[in-house]
This record gives C-alpha cells, structure tokens and sequence, in this order.
C-alpha cells in the first residue's frame, strides 16, 4: 500500500458532498449589522425545493463514477498468499563483530555488548549464516560462515552463544577501520563466488569512542550490497581520564616525573589525583584539575623513596581500565666486588681507595668491596655471589687456579699489575702475551716513566666496558694523560683481543674468554702515578660498565603501547631470549629474535638477553582512553553504507510490501476501474440529456 | 413623529422652506463648523433668565429677612424709608444646559442609503445646541455614555469651553451596552442649579428604570427634552434580503428572514416607542423623534419650541 492511499481514500469522504449540499439548511449568504436585536426574534427556516433530491439515480451513477476513479488512483490489487511467515524471508549472512578493546572494560560495556549480540541472535532464521568476529586492534575469527561444501553445523546460534560466553576484553587498542574492511571484504567476495541469495550484513557492537582507528577506510572502497548496522553501547557514568608518563628530559631521567593528565570531553569530573604507586603501596601525590576535554601537564615528585615504584595511578575517576601507567623504575644491583692489593684501602696512591668512591654513592647499586682471601672459598654462604674481581698484587699459584676457576664459572677478573712482579704475573693468565720492553721513565725492570704522556689512540667502542661511551659526545678520550705503562707484545696467533689502545699502538686492554667468564687485564693503572684515568670524568662510568659487564645491566628500554612490537636488543650469544610477562609467563625467544610482539597486556616485562636483563614498561594506547563516543557519520563519510537494524517482522513487512508492489503491477485492476467510471459517466450523460428534454417537454 | 400637533405643523412647513440636507451638511468634517452653517440664519435673542443674581439689572426690591446678604441692602431707601429692603438683579448666565449624548455602538448604525450613522447625526444636534446657547451666552455641559459614562464637562460658559466640548463628541463609540440611567443620575447628583438636561439617544434600551430617573430630575426643576435620534430603517425595518443579523452591541447573530419578521418588528417597535411616550408626557417631558435623513435644523427648533412652551406653562402657572 503506498503511503498516499490513504489520502486517496479520504478522498472518498468527499462523495458525501452533494448530498450534504443538497440537504443541509443554507446558511444565509448576507451578514446585516443591526443596531439592536431587542426588537426581533428568530425565523424558521423555509423549505425549498432545492432541498429535495430529484434525479437520485444521476446523483448515484455520479458519485458511482468518482468512487471509481478514486479507488483506481489507490492501485488495488488482488493478494495471492494470506500471509508470509519467516521461512518466506530471504536468508542473510550475518557478520557480528563485537568491540574486545580495553575501553570495553568500562562500567557494564561488555555485558551490553553480549546481550546486543545475543539480541542478535534470537532474531535469526534458520536460512540465515552467522559469523562472529572480535576486534581490537586486529580482526579475529570466532566462528567463520559456512565454508561452500563443508556440511552445515548444527544449531550455529547456540555455537555462536557459548563462543559469546568465554569472550573478555583484552588491552588492545581499537582498530575499527581495518576490521569492518576485513570483514566486509570477506562478505562481498564470498557472495560474489558463490552466488548467494543471502543478504550480507554487518552488525557492529562496539562503544565507538572517538579514539578508534578508522583510517583504513579511506582507501577502501565499500561494497553497496555490504550494509553495517552499528549497535552502541554505552556506559551511564562517563568520567574517565589518564595519566600517562612523558620521557623524562635528558639527565634529569632519576628526577620529577612530566605526567599528562587527559580527561575525556563527556566527563562529569574534572578533579583527579596522580601517585606513585607500587603493587600493594603508593606514595608521593599530586592533585589535578583537568576541565573535561582538557589536557594537563603536571610534575609529580619522585624523590629517594618513590625511586622503586614502577606505576603512577590516577584517582578520581569513573573507569579505571586505563588509570595505572607502568613506568620500569632503575633497580637498584647488590654486588660483590674481590680485591687482591697490596695497597690500603685509604691509600691515594694506591687502586683501592678511587675504587670504593667510584661505586659509592651510586643509587642504582650497591657494591661490597671485599678483599679476596685465598684461604676461604670466594663466596661465603648466604652472601651474594660475586661476580668481578680485582687484582693488583703479584697472582701465586694457588690464587691462579682460584681465580680461573672463578672466571670458567662466569666471572669477570680484571688484572691492574701495580709493579713488575705483579705484571709477570699476569701473563700467566694470558697464553699469547709477553712483557717484552718498559716503556717511560724506568723503575723497576719493567715498568717506565714517561715525561711525554700517552694517551688512549684506539678504542673498541662495540666492547661493552665502551659501549657506553660510543656516543660522539662521550667518545673523546684525549684528555687522560697515561705516564707509565707495561708494553707487552702478542704473539701471533694471537686470541687475547685488545680493547683499547695507546696512540703509540701499545694495547691498553686486554681481553680473554675464558670458560663462560673473561680475564681482562690493563697494562697501566688509574691511580696517580700511573695516568690521570681515576680523576677523569671517564673512571665512574668505566667502573659502572664494568660491573654491568659482570653482573649483568640494568638496562631500561623505553616503554610501548600495548600490541606494539618491543624491539630487543641485539644477543651475540646463543641462549635463547626468554621474556617474563607480568603475569609471570616465559616466553622464549629465538636468540637473534630482534623483536617481541607478545605485548598483550600492560604492566613490566622482563627480556634476558645473555647476562643482561632488560624490563620495558607496556601501555594502555593513549588513543584508547579517549572514550568519548565518536560522530557514526564519520563512518558514512568514508563510505561505509550504514544499515538500520530490523527485526524479523519489520523485514517480513518490507517483502510484503515488495510483493505488492509486484502483484499490483502485474494486474493493474486500476485500469478496470477507470474503464468502468468511464461508462458509468456516459450512462449518466445519457440520462442527464433524457431527463433535460424530459422537463422541457414537460414545461411546454 | 411624537411632537405636539402645532409644532408638527411648523415642522412641515419648515421643511419646504430652505433647510439645509443633512447628507450636504455631513461631508463637512469640522464638527463646529457644522454646527455654525446650522445655527447661522437662526433667529437668535436672548429670553428672560428665570433667575436672580448680582447683576447690572435691576429687577426689583425684596423685604429684609435675617441672614440676608447685607451687600444687596438698599441704604439710601432705608435712609428714606428707614425700613431694609434688598435690591434683585437679573443673573447675567441665564441658562445651564446639559448635553446626554448616547455614543453607544448601537448609534453606529446606518442604512445603506445614508453615509453617516446615528451617533454622526446626533454629535452634529449636540453640538448645534451648544454652539446656539453659547452664542446666548449659555452654559452647556456635556456626558457622552454608553454602558457608562464616557465624559462629563460641567455646564459653564467661558471661552474655549465649547472648542473642549467638540473635541469630547469626536470620541470614538464604545461600550456594548446602553444605560441611560447613569448620565441622568449623574445630572441630577451634580446640578445644582436648575438647567435644562437634553438626552440625544436611539433609545434602542428597556424603559422601566427609565420614569424613575426622569421623574427625579423633574423634581429638581430641570426641564428635560429626549430627542430620539433613530434611521430611517430601524422605523420602517425596510430589509428584504433574508440574512444573519448582527447586534452591534451584544455581538449576537440572529438568522431573520425580513419578510416574516418585519410585522412582528414594527409591532414591538410601537409599543416600545408608545411606552416611552407615555413615561415622558406623564412626567412633562418632550420626545421629539429624528430620522437621521431629517434637517437637522429641526432639533434646534424642537429645543427652542420646548423652552417657548415651558415658558408659556409658567407664565400661566404665575397668573394662576
């Protein structure tokens, strides 16, 4: 029935025309004002005769002829089938594609969300697919459509609802864009191959915040026959904000903390707090004012206390899916260190002293200087195990194999000879290297002294004691003058590796594997008398890289966005990489794997590559705590045919209204109708004249 | 016509003579330049003031009684006489007249023939009287009323008084009822001086409280003349259309056919017309009824003749 049917049939009203302009009383046409009424009283009305009907039967064939004509404009037709039931539907392939990002951990979101698609699924006939899909920042298929051949499942709704139940959001961000062309793509090739009769449609249920990702729209051209029906979702309380960690500026890294505060534009709140916070404590806190759509830029102090906390939570608001940010704080490395000297611990001329200083007061270790005795096993039970030592003194026999099976066990030793005897020695740890001359002014047989000083020519910059030096503006060793060294000589074929050295090409370090440890031995010596290596800017870091070297870093990479692959760093060695998740997982890692991609959740990794540990911080997407719901025409903008939602009646109702539009077209009774109306109004014309010339006569 | 049968004689003849037509006299905007065309050419004269005051004119003596004005004491003729008489004179303002013009909006009515409605016609007689008596050298005061009173001017003579009282009659009509009560009561509750009251009104309102009004006036000594201003239509009812007719006042619609109501309209017309006949005679009233299609020198004439007629009673009452 067209919409102006029933216009059309109201026309009909208007037969009753005539009848009500012949019958009822004509009001009087004139309209006299009068001075005063007071005088006269109502008339009665007088009967005319044009108040009878005369000529009944041309008043009837008229009305007959226009009755005709109106139900012609309304286009009848006769209905074939009483009625359609759901079977007389057209089945459709329907793709339901649920929203499983982190900002669906809102308030009652996801449980929305399935009761939408549970909706869904009621109002499915038993010609009808379904597929279901979740999203986040890639496309998951839960369950597919019916493969061509395969043989149908059974009962596919009730598959597709158990599947429903064991769904959770995840901490990805939203990648809407890619998903609807993933699917949307499958839908319009699959009808196109096989030739379907099922309508495709995709049935969104998502929140739709304004920061999912739909740039993958823009260069996809949307299938006309793939409509989406979007279903929103939406939570009742709306405040949400978050705290996220800026990159601390250039050595201020152990400092105050930069910390953006973002609050949502349909937030209520606009009053929050940002603070430190461990797993079970927090600490140092700062409030904030952040009017809804505004960002803020706050610093939240650190200071000693606050150093190990690896979080900062924002408080205050309504959802707290995206309040924590993970930040990896510098852990603080307990070691031991071995000394073997003759030299007192206070003594300026001696090793020692500059040596204890160099790892005092270092906030990311503490190391114990002990002396080695030889008498007593290295590591005392309970201790910590050590993992570097140090040796001055002339080396006996017995501290030999002491301190080589120290080194086959994975330790490092390091070898500063402070006299000739000590520097004797030392070749005896190395196979390939000889004492041959002395060098500078002469002491002793083998030492020198040289009025003009050496300094550092060559250097490994890729040998981790330098690596941290490798930057151009920490690479300039040219200002340690080195008055007295021990010239050695390699033989060849020479495996000790030289690290470092002189300008005049003598080796300054050297270095030796040795079982899963190494020997590394200086020939000249940082305290006064030997080089002006101790008083540089250059010993603290050297020591500090040391002990990285033996101990292991502390290496703190830079954080990413959940779902974002984490480069790692490089591993010469052959052990597998194994990366903890925080929920205590191991994953491994081939050992030349360059990245890992497993970042499904937030909070602190632990990569071991080799000896060193790296931790990097995992983090919500800042896009994602952008809740704030998203304009849906931005989806018809970029093409995609928006769809409305209709049930299975509402869609039986559309084919019977495409049924009759074909069953009127076919039968075209108006045409009949408007046949009729044109006799009736000859009849009438023929009588009309009769009953004219009737009169006349009559009137003669 | 309800006017004693000389006076319609008078009229008659009047008319053949050269009065002016009233539809010519009508096109003049200028209320007061109408009222002169009409009164210009009329005889005028000033009559006997029932009255005594202060004045130039002596009249005559009156025997001393306690409580008299010492002023008007005659000291030469006490001096000759040695009794006290006080000296009379004539009252310079001889007459107070008040104007009742009804602009209810019933006077709004007019026929088709005629241009001017009613209350037109009866603002042009008021202000005709005023203009002849302030030529006289009369007070004239002025209410306009419809349900109630619109303005009241008391009865004076000064100048620019009767400028004041043409500029009130150009009042706009108004009201959706006439009560011709109001303006007598209020007549009669602020002259104190007897005067002349002249009540300009269709009349077109119920008459019982009308006797009882006139009657107190009358008692006060103030002579009354009703001009009853009507058109020509409302007496004869000559419609012939049948049609929604339409109360000017009340706003009520009544569907008449005229053909079968106008017997019925004239009867009642009659009989309101005879009752309101017998009310005024019976007090000593004068009802003078004017077709607005009549000259309008007429009314003044109706004024003039009632005040020769009331002057005649007295002056025979005195020699009774």
């Amino acid at each position: 029935m067209g919409i102006l049917v029933p216009l059309y049939l109201a026309g009909l009203t208007a037969l009753s025309l005539p009848l009500i302009l012949h019958l009822v009383r004509r009001t009087p046409r004139g309209r006299q004002e009068f001075s005063s009424l007071m005088f006269l009283s109502p008339t009665p009305p007088r009967l005319t005769r044009r108040s009878r009907l005369d000529q009944v039967l041309l008043l009837l064939l008229r009305l007959a002829a226009l009755a005709l004509v109106t139900l012609a404009f309304c286009r009848p037709f006769l209905r074939e089938a009483a009625s359609l039931t759901f079977a007389d539907l057209t089945g459709k392939r329907l793709a339901i594609l649920i929203d499983t990002s982190a900002s669906m951990k809102r308030g009652d979101l996801w449980q929305q969300a399935i009761k939408a698609a549970e909706k869904q699924l009621d109002d499915l006939n038993p010609q009808d697919d379904v597929a279901l899909f979740t999203f986040s920042d890639r496309l998951r298929t839960i369950i597919d459509f019916q493969k061509e051949g395969a043989p149908p499942i059974p009962n596919k709704p009730q598959l597709v609802r158990n599947q429903l139940n064991s769904l959770q959001p995840d901490w990805m961000p939203t990648d809407l864009g890619t998903a609807l062309v993933a699917v949307a793509g499958e839908l319009d090739t699959s009808g196109d191959v096989r030739q379907s009769p099922l309508e495709p449609q995709i049935v969104v249920i998502s929140d739709f915040q304004s920061g999912s990702r739909i740039e993958a729209l823009q260069t996809f051209e949307w299938p006309e026959r793939v409509p989406v029906v979007t279903l929103t979702v939406a939570p009742l309380k709306t405040t949400n904000a978050h705290a996220q960690v800026l990159p601390a500026e250039e050595g201020n890294e152990l400092g105050d903390a930069r910390v953006r505060v973002v609050n949502a534009a349909d937030s209520r709140g606009d009053q929050f707090t940002v603070e430190w916070a461990e797993a079970e404590s927090s600490g140092a806190r700062t409030d904030v004012y952040v009017p809804p759509g505004q960002t803020r830029i706050i610093r939240l102090p650190r200071g000693a206390e606050n150093l190990q906390m690896d979080r900062v939570v924002l408080r205050g608001d309504e959802h707290d899916f995206d309040n924590t940010f993970f930040v990896v704080p510098p852990r603080q490395l307990e070691a031991t260190l071995l000394y073997a000297g003759r030299d007192a611990a206070e003594d300026p001329e001696g090793l020692q002293l500059y040596l204890r200083l160099a790892v005092a007061n270092d906030p990311l270790r503490r190391v114990d200087v002990r002396p080695l005795d030889v008498t007593k096993p290295l590591t005392a039970p309970g201790d910590i195990e050590p993992k570097i030592a140090l040796v001055s003194q002339p080396v006996t026999e017995e501290l030999r194999t002491a301190l080589m099976k120290f080194v086959e066990q994975g330790g490092v030793l390091l070898l500063v000879p402070d006299g000739d005897e000590a520097a004797t020695s030392v070749a005896t740890f190395f196979d390939d290297v000889e004492f041959s001359r002395v060098a500078g002014d002469t002491v002793g047989a083998n030492e020198s002294r040289s009025e003009k000083y050496l300094l550092l020519g060559e250097i490994d910059f890729t040998h981790p004691l330098f690596a941290p030096f490798a930057s151009p503006r920490y690479s300039d060793f040219t200002k340690i003058h080195f008055w007295k060294h021990r010239v050695v000589t390699l033989k060849p074929p020479a495996t000790t590796r030289v690290v470092a050295r002189f300008d005049n090409g003598d080796p300054a370090l050297l270095e030796r594997s040795v079982g899963k440890g190494r020997v590394l031995a200086m020939t000249s010596g940082w305290q006064p008398a030997d080089s002006q290596l101790a008083l540089s800017s250059k010993f603290v870091p050297l020591v500090g890289a040391l002990l990285d070297l033996a101990c292991g870093g502390t290496e703190v990479a830079e954080g990413v966005a959940v779902g974002q692959p984490m480069t790692l760093p490089s591993s010469k060695q052959p052990e597998p990489i194994v990366v903890q998740t925080p929920d205590g997982r191991e994953v491994r890692l081939e050992s030349d794997a360059a990245t890992f991609a497993e970042t499904d959740r937030t909070g602190i990794y632990r990569a071991k590559v080799g000896s060193t540990e790296t931790r990097f911080a995992v983090n919500l997407s800042p896009s994602e705590s952008l809740t704030t719901p998203m304009d849906l025409e931005q989806l018809e903008q970029r093409g995609v045919r928006i769809g409305t939602e209709l049930t299975r009646t509402q869609r039986i109702d559309r084919v019977r209204q495409q049924r009759d539009t074909e069953l009127e077209s076919r039968q075209k009774v108006w045409r009949w109708l408007i046949v009729v109306a044109l006799g009736l109004l000859a009849l009438e014309t023929w009588w009309a004249g009769r009953a004219e010339r009737k009169i006349a006569v009559e009137q003669m | 016509m309800t006017a004693p049968n000389n006076t319609a004689a008078v009229r008659s003849k009047s008319r053949a003579s050269s009065y002016i037509d009233p539809a010519t006299l009508m096109r003049i905007k200028n209320l007061e330049l109408r009222a002169k065309l009409v009164v210009d050419g009329f005889l005028s004269g000033l009559h006997r003031s029932p009255y005594h005051g202060f004045s130039v004119e002596f009249t005559e003596y009156r025997q001393y009684s306690p409580g008299d004005d010492l002023r008007f004491l005659d000291w030469r003729l006490f001096a000759r006489s040695d009794r006290f008489y006080l000296k009379r004179f004539e009252d310079e303002t001889n007459l107070r007249c008040y104007l009742l013009v009804d602009l209810s909006r019933s006077m709004g009515f007019h026929s088709a023939a005629l241009k001017y409605d009613k209350a037109e016609y009866a603002k042009t007689v008021a202000a005709t009287i005023a203009y002849f008596l302030t030529l006289q050298r009369d007070a004239v005061g002025l209410i306009t009323f419809d349900q109630a009173i619109r303005e009241y001017v008391p009865a004076r003579f000064r100048s620019g008084h009767l400028h004041r009282l043409m500029m009130l009659l150009e009042h706009q009509l108004a009201g959706t009822a006439t009560n011709i009560g109001l303006p007598l009561e209020q007549v009669a509750r602020t002259a104190r001086k007897r005067g002349v009251v002249v009540l300009l009104s269709d009349l077109l309102a119920p008459i019982e409280m009308l006797e009882t009004k006139l009657g107190y006036l009358r008692s006060q000594g103030h002579e009354v003349v009703v001009i009853r201003t009507l058109d020509p239509v409302e007496v004869g009812f000559h419609f012939s259309e049948e049609s929604m007719f339409f109360d000017l006042e009340s706003g009520r619609e009544l569907y008449v056919d005229p053909q079968a109501a106008r017997t019925d309209y004239l009867d009642r017309f009659d009989a309101h017309a005879k009752s309101l006949t017998r009310v005024c005679s019976g007090l000593g009233i004068d009802v003078y009824q004017l077709t607005t299609d009549q000259p309008l020198d007429l009314a003044l004439f109706d004024l003039l003749n009632s005040r020769m007629r009331r002057g005649r009673q007295v002056a025979r009452r005195r020699r009774v």
